[in-house]
């Protein structure tokens, strides 16, 4: 483990969050939660960007 | 692949459904779109650009216990590519599994050459890596 530039340590638990989507492929609003994604056993991407209505 | 890609912005989900609605290079999208207006989470991982309120772009790979394994932060307009990003989150899979190995640089996908670390290896990793 090491402290890395970013906030987080690498190879270290990342804390509990819970954010609001828009999920396009039901046109609706809808929640993701690390919680659920350890609880379900999935691997998960974060993907961050800019701001919308900029180039990617 | 039991995987699930998050894109996330300083913006509302309001926002997120307008710009997914109006961009056609966006029609396809299937992904979760993470809306962050507070930038709680952008600080959390040390992307949060404070003087200007955007996002940097960072990319993060969570493994299923909920542990950090793979971060990149470009500070310049670098788009990323999603050739990188899969090479990387294959050999993340790949390693859960066979802890005692490396992936080198030229590894692409499960089948490729990997390295076992270790005292026989000092020296001769090029003998490794052509046999």
């Amino acid at each position: 483990m090491s402290e890395s530039p970013i906030g987080l340590n690498l190879g270290a638990p990342v804390p509990d969050f819970e954010i609001t989507t828009y999920e396009p492929t039901e046109k609706g609003f809808g929640t993701f939660s690390l919680a659920d994604q350890k609880e379900k056993g999935r691997w998960t991407v974060l993907f961050f960007y800019r701001a919308d209505f900029t180039f990617v | 692949m039991g995987c699930d890609i998050v894109t996330i912005s300083p913006d509302t989900e309001f926002v997120h459904l307008a710009w997914q609605a109006s961009e056609r290079e966006l029609a396809d999208v299937k992904y979760s779109m993470g809306a962050d207006p507070t930038g709680f989470l952008h600080r959390m991982f040390g992307v949060y650009l404070e003087d200007s309120g955007l996002g940097a772009r960072g990319t993060f790979i969570i493994n299923p216990d909920g542990v950090l394994m793979n971060t990149e932060v470009n500070h310049h307009n670098i788009g990323r590519n999603i050739d990188e990003l899969m090479r990387k989150f294959k050999a993340n899979i790949y390693l859960s599994k066979k802890t005692s190995e490396a992936c080198p640089s030229k590894w692409k996908d499960e089948g490729d050459v990997t390295l076992q670390p270790g005292a026989e290896m000092v020296g001769k990793v090029y003998e490794a890596l052509n046999q």
